[in-house]
């Protein structure tokens, strides 16, 4: 069972074989469906941005991108979009390298946002959407009830630099679908964004994969991922560390939780002597996260709980955070930056439903 | 890039944007209305020397070792300069001198004006040579060749009343100018090319370089605006710099002919005034004479090609910084060569055609200087003109080509300004 994500749509499609580093088999199945990475490697110079990386985004889906700053995201969604050459290997959609395809097959929302400042948010997006082949009218009436979903129909005659960030940013989203790409990739696009805007910004993005769109974005921000992405890719230092369903993704790492409530005990003393296995990494008042050793058990807590006597009022076999995972691949939490700059910007995981998804299943 | 986006529409829809940018900026206004007041001030400069000169009387001594002919050449000079009217106060005094050497010295050392040496040659003609002081202005420089031209009509008419007529020998020779002697002044139609000249070359050099660097503080602004993040997935380098190069440059032209109308309209009524505030008198206005329908065809092939080379170089340069106080700096180098141009120019309008004015001519970053002025005072051979063109055409094809990768490579680059290295490996990696 999946938990059900608030937003989401009711009757999800189960994902596809995903997000796997490119191995021969995915290729032959998929070769027409997915936009493939395959080993793109770059250099800028003495650095490497991009070493061998590798993976594959099913048509259709919401794909998110987890790295911290300078795995390497920005190198690779530029490369897709031929702003850049990779130095070895290719990208492609459907099959095609995605540079020899029309610029309006992508749609792409950069990590640093601008608009010109004195046009107006109406001349603005039919600048764009003109740019990608979009009749003027066209536009016009797109950009118009776009607007009009994000709740900001009078921005319409208003100059960029009127707006907030934040505004700007929906704007900035607009114009990277407008002319209603096939691929949509968003450097970072909830970042500084305040939770209202994160709630309708997801909204969007559901939409759009509704419509058949396939939607890949980068992030640091694991809570983000945790509840839109059918499918990650970890990566780091421009190789991908990890990559698949969220739940494959989750299960990576190997390790074993539950997740116990106990009535009027919320310190679990006697866990530690009881299950000398079992440790609580993350304890709660409600319920507390307790990881298993190999060896251990969930039975054994169970068990043990109920030979001393106690209430159990919740138990379930728990997949470990996307976090979590992203620490024990990569070494260190993706959002340290994050942490410390996040004083000044909106904390997206104060965001409506953003941090509660996690795929759990109930303890049978 | 593999991918080749053909050109249009996008750089038509990126030159309309830029266009319309910059002709609806308040800067745009004010600088072309404050400029085309300027060149209006200028056109009418003439006339605010005749003006304030107006009351100013110029010292001519004629020098003569022959007193008939002195006798003779003054009341005629003064009849033809100062008018018949007994009671208006001249503008011109003439007073006799024998000595001529003497008389010059007079002419140095201020206390006179002009100096006309009037010599009778053996054969009865008449030789004059007219020396003209720093102050003397040039259209009393002009009258007082008409005067000596008057002395020898009514010379021959006197001497010869049957045979042929003489033309006197008629030489004006400025002192305090370039050379010892003084420098040989052509007619009047050559002069009006050379201030043609310098008109076109000023123009040429204030195109280039301002709208140039309109061109490069755009790419700037992009840049820091972040705006450039969206344009790199909608159109190509190719697009956005041929857009913009078009675009920016149309608007110059748009400025450059919101002045020159009025100026030229000034130039063109400039003689009607004139008589209307001082009276009846001789042209004040520039000629237009050498404006030639050939010469703005020209005029305006060089902006065209020669803005697009700039405009190219400035496009790259501009990719190259983060932050408009940086593009100072890098466009540095581009505008010392188009001041070079500049001077070239100025050098082939007054010193003739030397080795390095012909070579410079050929060079595509000057040619739009030298091989104009070279034209406009016509000392040119048409292969010449071919071969500049040619050359030109060739440069922007490929300093374009060059220029779309730098900035294909530059508008990605942030932060510090990137090394020659840097910029080499992204380059390739464009």
């Amino acid at each position: 069972m999946w938990l059900q994500l608030p937003g989401a749509r009711p009757q999800r499609r189960r994902p596809g074989p995903s997000g796997q580093a490119v191995d021969r088999a995915t290729r032959a199945i998929l070769p027409s469906m997915s936009l493939v990475i395959d080993r793109v490697t770059k250099r800028f110079g003495p650095v490497v941005a991009l070493d061998a990386m590798a993976f594959e985004v099913p048509r259709g889906q919401v794909f998110g991108f987890l790295g911290a700053n300078g795995a390497g995201k920005t190198t690779t969604m530029r490369i897709a979009l031929g702003a850049l050459r990779a130095d070895a290997g290719r990208i492609t959609w459907g099959g095609t390298p995605t540079d020899a395809l029309p610029r309006r097959t992508f749609g792409y929302l950069p990590e640093e946002r601008g608009l010109y400042p004195r046009m107006t948010v109406l001349q603005q997006l039919t600048y764009f959407a003109g740019l990608y082949g979009l009749p003027r009218d066209l536009a016009v009436r797109e950009a118009r009830a776009w607007l009009a979903r994000f709740r900001v129909p009078e921005f319409a005659d208003r100059r960029a630099e009127q707006l907030s960030k934040g505004n700007q940013q929906k704007v900035q989203f607009l114009a990277a679908i407008l002319h209603d790409p096939q691929v949509l990739l968003m450097d970072e696009p909830f970042t500084g964004l305040d939770p209202v805007n994160v709630s309708l910004l997801r909204e969007a993005f559901l939409e759009l994969r509704d419509r058949g769109k396939t939607l890949v974005f980068s992030t640091h921000q694991m809570e983000m991922a945790e509840a839109m992405c059918e499918s990650v890719a970890i990566v780091d230092r421009g190789r991908v560390v990890v990559g698949g369903t969220l739940r494959e993704v989750k299960r990576s790492t190997g390790r074993r939780m539950i997740r116990i409530g106990i009535e009027a005990d919320h310190r679990l003393e006697w866990l530690a002597t009881d299950v000398p296995g079992a440790r609580v990494i993350r304890p709660g008042i409600d319920r507390s996260d307790v990881e298993l050793e190999p060896g251990t058990e969930p039975d054994a807590v169970l068990a043990a709980a109920i030979a001393r006597g106690l209430r159990v009022s919740h138990f379930e076999l728990v997949d470990p955070s996307l976090e979590q995972v992203f620490i024990d691949h990569v070494g260190r939490p993706a959002d340290e930056e994050f942490t410390l700059a996040a004083s000044g910007a909106p904390d997206a995981s104060a965001a409506p439903g953003s941090s509660a998804g996690s795929e759990s299943e109930s303890a049978a | 890039m593999n991918r080749r986006d053909p050109l249009l529409p996008n750089a038509h829809i990126v030159a309309r944007r830029e266009y319309a940018e910059r002709v609806s900026s308040r800067l745009f206004h004010l600088s072309t209305v404050l400029l085309a007041v300027l060149a209006v001030l200028v056109a009418f400069a003439p006339l605010f020397v005749r003006l304030a000169d107006r009351g100013t009387v110029s010292v001519v001594a004629v020098a003569s070792t022959d007193d008939a002919l002195a006798d003779r050449s003054i009341p005629v000079i003064d009849g033809i300069l100062n008018g018949s009217g007994a009671g208006a106060a001249g503008t011109f005094r003439l007073e006799r001198r024998v000595d001529a050497d003497a008389a010059l010295a007079e002419l140095a050392d201020g206390s006179l004006q002009a100096v006309l040496v009037a010599v009778r040659e053996p054969t009865g003609r008449l030789s004059f040579a007219i020396h003209a002081g720093e102050s003397l202005g040039d259209d009393r420089l002009q009258q007082l060749s008409v005067a000596a031209f008057g002395v020898a009509v009514l010379d021959y008419s006197a001497a010869n009343p049957i045979g042929g007529f003489q033309m006197p020998v008629l030489e004006l020779l400025r002192s305090g100018g370039v050379g010892e002697g003084g420098e040989p002044i052509a007619g009047a139609e050559f002069a009006s090319r050379r201030i043609l000249g310098i008109v076109f070359v000023v123009l040429i050099f204030i195109t280039l370089v301002i709208y140039g660097m309109w061109v490069a503080a755009g790419v700037v602004a992009e840049k820091t605006s972040r705006v450039m993040e969206l344009m790199i997935s909608a159109a190509s380098a190719r697009q956005l710099i041929v857009g913009k190069v078009v675009g920016i440059g149309l608007a110059g032209l748009t400025q450059a002919v919101c002045i020159l109308v009025p100026a030229v309209a000034a130039l063109a009524i400039e003689d009607a005034v004139a008589v209307a505030i001082l009276g009846p008198g001789p042209s004040v206005a520039p000629s237009l004479a050498g404006l030639t329908p050939a010469l703005l065809g020209a005029y305006l092939a060089f902006f065209v090609l020669g803005f697009a080379l700039y405009a190219l170089v400035y496009a790259a340069a501009g990719s190259l910084v983060s932050r408009a106080e940086d593009l100072q700096m890098l466009a540095l180098p581009l505008s010392l060569v188009a001041i070079a141009g500049y001077f070239l120019a100025v050098m082939s309008l007054t010193g003739g055609t030397t080795g390095l004015i012909r070579f410079a001519s050929y060079v595509p970053f000057w040619s739009p200087f030298v091989m104009l002025t070279r034209l406009t005072v016509g000392r040119v051979e048409p292969w010449e003109v071919v071969l500049a063109f040619a050359l030109l055409i060739a440069a922007i094809g490929v300093v374009g080509a060059v220029a779309v990768r730098v900035y294909a490579a530059g508008v990605l680059l942030y932060g510090q300004r990137p090394s020659l290295r840097m910029l080499v490996a992204a380059v390739r990696g464009a």
